[in-house]
C-alpha cells in the first residue's frame, strides 16, 4: 500500500550537537502512528522537519507522493498541523479564526463558508462559533485548534500533545474525534505525554530517545521487547546491597538493580505470584516498607528502553 | 500567493485598527507633537529677527564695507538689526543679558592685514540661548571669510605679477576681486530660512514612521510566540507571506501617518511643504527605509519585547541625530556628519529644502537615492536574518 508519509534518514544538528539522528518511519492511510519520547528526545524537532518548519540536515520527507523539499506547497497541502500551543487568534471568534485559515490556505471562495461550518460541526463547536476564542474553555480551545488543521482536508494530521491541560470529558471527545478521522482514512502522527492515549489511538508506536528511534512496532511488539516480564518496585529498609544479591539468585528474577537509596527494581516473570518469595528472600536482611508490581505495558517498555518515565 | 498575502494583510489591518493604540501612534500623537513643536518654536523664522552686535576694533574700510553691504542687502533687510558695541567685553555682557543674539568682532588691524594679502580672522560670539542668531552671525562671518580669502588671493597674485604694493589695493578693487555682495546661504542644513512648523512636522513624521511600521513587525514576533506564525508556515503558503503581509500594512499605515502629519501642518499653520509630488516621494522613500530598518530589527530579535526596545532606541537615536527633535544646524559639526547615516536627516533636509526653495522632485533626488540605498541594504540584511532565524 502507498504510504501517506515516508520519512527517511532525518537528521538535524545544532552547533555540532545532534538533536535528531537518522530518524525514519512510514505511516499508511488510515493509520495512527504514535511518537513517544521524554522531553528533549527530539520529538518536536522531528515534527518541525515533517511540517516544513525546519530544514533537515539530511533525509527526505514525502507526503502523499509529494517531496517536501522539492515541492513544499504540494506536500504541505496534504498536512494538517496541530501545534502544542493554541495557535489561533484569541481576539477573533472561532468562526473568524477558521475563516482566516481557510482563506490563507487557498480554499476556493465558494467553499469557505461551507467548510468552516463542517469543521465547526466536526469539533462540536457550532453553538460557540461566534464567541471570541479567549472566552473558550481549555477543552474547546483544544478542539478548535485541531479543527483549524482540518480545514484544507489534509491526508495526514500531525498532532503535538493535543490534549495538554484538558479535562477528561474534553479529552474523551478529542480522542473519539480522532478515532473517527482515522476510521475515515486519515493518517495520524500523534505525540503525547499520556501513554494511555497513545495506546488507545495509535496502532503503531515509535519510541524516540536522544534523537534516535530506539524501538518501533505495534503495542504488542513493543511490550514483547521487555520479554513480557513484570516489574517489581521494592522499598527496603536495611542492608539493601545484600538483599539485591540474594534477590538475583531467586528463580524467575532476571534483573535486580538499585534505583535509589532504598529502592530496588526487579524484572521477573509472574511477578505477582513471586512476591511472597521475594519478601521471604530479604527477610532478616531488610524490611520491605513498600512494594509495587507493574505488569508489562507501553509505559514499562518505555521505561525499559529509555531509562526514564515519559513525564521526566 | 497574492490571496494569502492579502488575507494576512487584511487581518493585520483589522487588528491594528481595532487596537486603538495604533491609531494614537499613527495619527494623534505625531500630529499633536508636530503642532506643539510648531506652536512652541515655530511661526516666523527666528533668524529673520536676529539682533547682532558689531564690535569694530579695526575702524577700517573692511568692517565699514561689511556693514554697508548688510544694510543694503535686500535679502537681509529687516532680517538683521545691527548694534554697535565698543568692545568684546561689552558684547559678551550684552549677549549674556540677552540684548543681542550674537556678535561679530573685527580685530584691530583687520582691514590692513587683508589689504596686504595677509588674511585675517573675525571673531563670533554666540549664546546657547539664541542659536538661530548665532547661525545668522556665523553665516555672515562665513561670507566675510570667503571675501577675505578671495581678497588675499587676489592681492598675492597681483604682487607676484609685479603690481607695486602701493597700487595693489586699487588694482584689486578695480578688477572686481572683492567678491560679490554679502548674502545668507539658503541651505537649511546650515541654518538658512526654515519654517519651523514644517521642520518639526517633518521631524515628527519621520520619527513616528518608525513606531508605526515597527508595531507590525512586533506583531510578527507576537505571532511567533503564540504559535500562529508556525501554523501559517506549516500550511501551503510561501514562508515570506506572513512577513510581507505585515510589512505591507505597516508601510501603508506609516504612509497614512506621515501624510496626515503633512496635511495637519498645512491646515493648522498654513505651511507650505513644497512640491506635493516631491514631498510625497520623499516621504515614501523615508517610510520604505523605516520599514526596512524595523524589519531588520525584527529579523534579529528573539522576542517582541526585545524588538520593541531596539526599535524604540533606534527611532529616538535616528530622530535626535537626524534632526527630528532638534534642528540639525544647531548640532556640532561632528554630529551633523553622523546625521548623514540616519534616514531622518536626509528626509528632514530634503523636506525643509523643498519648503524653502519651491524646487521639484529633481532637487531631492539625492535624499531619495540615499533613502533607497539604506532601504536596500536593510532589506538585504533582514532577508538574511529571516532566512537564518524565523524561516530557518
Amino acid at each position: 500500500m502507498t504510504s501517506t508519509l515516508t520519512c527517511e534518514n532525518l537528521s538535524k544538528s545544532y552547533g555540532g550537537v545532534a538533536a535528531v539522528r537518522d530518524v525514519g518511519f512510514t505511516i499508511a492511510p488510515g493509520e495512527a502512528y504514535g511518537l513517544l519520547g521524554p522531553n528533549g528526545a527530539g520529538k518536536t524537532t522531528t515534527i518541525s522537519m515533517l511540517v516544513g518548519l525546519l530544514k533537515p540536515d539530511t533525509g527526505t520527507v514525502v507526503v502523499g507522493g509529494a517531496d517536501l523539499s522539492a515541492d513544499p506547497m504540494a506536500a504541505k497541502a496534504k498536512i494538517g498541523y496541530v501545534p502544542q500551543e493554541i495557535a489561533l487568534y484569541p481576539d477573533l471568534t472561532g468562526r473568524e479564526n477558521l475563516r482566516f485559515f481557510c482563506r490563507l490556505f487557498g480554499l476556493p471562495r465558494g467553499e469557505v463558508r461551507g467548510r468552516v461550518e463542517e469543521v465547526l460541526d466536526l469539533v462540536g463547536l457550532a453553538d460557540r462559533a461566534d464567541a471570541k476564542l479567549d472566552t473558550y474553555s481549555g477543552g474547546m480551545k483544544r478542539r478548535i485548534n485541531i479543527g483549524a488543521a482540518l480545514l484544507h482536508r489534509p491526508e495526514l494530521l500531525i498532532l503535538d500533545e493535543p490534549t495538554v491541560g484538558v479535562d477528561p470529558q474534553s479529552r474523551k471527545s478529542i480522542l473519539d474525534g480522532l478515532e473517527r478521522l482515522v476510521a475515515d482514512g486519515m493518517a495520524l502522527l500523534y505525540t503525547s505525554h499520556y501513554m494511555e492515549e497513545v495506546e488507545r489511538v495509535c496502532s503503531r508506536v515509535a519510541i524516540i530517545d536522544h534523537g534516535s528511534i530506539v524501538a518501533e512496532g505495534t503495542r504488542h511488539e513493543l511490550v514483547e521487547l521487555v520479554g513480557g516480564a513484570d516489574r517489581i518496585e521494592l522499598t527496603l529498609d536495611g542492608d539493601v546491597e545484600t538483599a539485591i544479591d540474594k534477590l538475583r539468585g531467586l528463580g524467575g528474577v532476571t534483573e535486580a538493580v538499585r534505583t535509589a537509596a532504598g529502592s530496588v527494581r526487579l524484572i521477573a516473570e509472574g511477578g505477582r505470584y513471586l512476591l511472597p518469595s521475594v519478601i521471604a528472600t530479604v527477610d532478616g536482611i531488610a524490611a520491605v516498607t513498600a512494594v509495587e508490581v507493574v505488569e508489562p505495558d507501553l509505559e514499562a517498555t518505555f521505561l525499559h528502553l529509555t531509562g526514564s518515565t515519559l513525564r521526566d | 500567493m497574492v490571496r494569502s498575502l492579502l488575507t494576512v494583510s487584511a487581518l493585520e489591518l483589522r487588528t491594528r485598527v481595532r487596537d486603538r493604540t495604533a491609531l494614537i501612534i499613527a495619527i494623534i500623537v505625531p500630529v499633536a507633537m508636530a503642532t506643539l513643536f510648531g506652536v512652541a518654536l515655530g511661526g516666523d523664522d527666528p533668524p529673520l529677527r536676529a539682533t547682532v552686535g558689531i564690535v569694530d576694533l579695526d575702524g577700517g574700510e573692511f568692517p565699514a564695507g561689511v556693514r554697508r553691504e548688510i544694510m543694503a542687502s535686500t535679502e537681509l533687510a529687516g532680517v538683521l538689526t545691527l548694534r554697535d558695541l565698543p568692545g568684546r567685553e561689552q558684547a559678551q555682557s550684552a549677549l549674556d543679558a540677552g540684548d543681542i543674539g550674537a556678535a561679530i568682532v573685527f580685530p584691530a588691524g583687520f582691514s590692513a592685514s587683508v589689504g596686504a594679502g595677509e588674511g585675517g580672522q573675525v571673531g563670533v560670539l554666540t549664546s546657547a540661548d539664541t542659536p538661530l542668531a548665532g547661525v545668522v552671525a556665523g553665516a555672515v562671518v562665513d561670507r566675510i571669510s570667503s571675501l577675505v580669502r578671495a581678497r588675499t588671493l587676489a592681492v598675492r597674485a597681483s604682487l607676484d605679477a609685479g603690481v607695486p604694493a602701493a597700487e595693489v589695493k586699487e588694482f584689486v578693487e578695480r578688477n572686481g576681486a572683492a567678491g560679490p555682495a554679502l548674502t545668507l546661504e539658503n541651505d537649511p542644513m546650515a541654518g538658512g530660512r526654515v519654517d519651523l512648523s514644517v521642520y518639526y512636522g517633518a521631524g515628527m513624521a519621520a520619527l513616528f514612521a518608525f513606531f508605526v511600521v515597527g508595531a507590525s513587525f512586533r506583531g510578527l514576533l507576537i505571532e511567533r510566540k503564540q504559535g500562529t506564525l508556525d501554523r501559517m508556515r506549516a500550511g501551503p503558503i510561501h514562508g515570506w507571506v506572513p512577513i510581507a503581509g505585515k510589512a505591507v500594512v505597516g508601510f501603508v499605515l506609516a504612509m497614512v501617518s506621515v501624510c496626515v502629519t503633512w496635511a495637519s501642518s498645512v491646515l493648522i499653520f498654513g505651511s507650505t511643504w513644497g512640491d506635493p509630488v516631491a514631498v510625497f516621494t520623499l516621504l515614501l522613500a523615508h517610510v520604505l527605509a523605516a520599514t526596512a530598518i524595523t524589519m531588520l530589527v525584527a529579523s534579529r530579535a528573539r522576542t517582541d519585547a526585545q524588538a520593541d526596545g531596539v526599535i524604540m532606541v533606534i527611532s529616538f537615536v535616528a530622530a535626535f541625530f537626524g534632526g527630528s527633535l532638534v534642528p540639525l544646524y544647531t548640532l556640532p559639526d561632528v554630529l551633523q556628519k553622523i546625521a548623514l547615516f540616519t534616514p531622518n536627516a536626509w528626509t528632514t533636509t530634503g523636506l525643509t529644502g523643498l519648503a524653502g526653495s519651491g524646487a521639484g522632485l529633481a532637487s531631492v533626488a539625492l535624499p531619495i537615492g540615499v533613502l533607497c540605498a539604506i532601504s536596500a541594504a536593510a532589506f538585504g540584511l533582514a532577508a538574511t536574518g529571516f532566512r537564518k532565524g524565523l524561516l530557518g
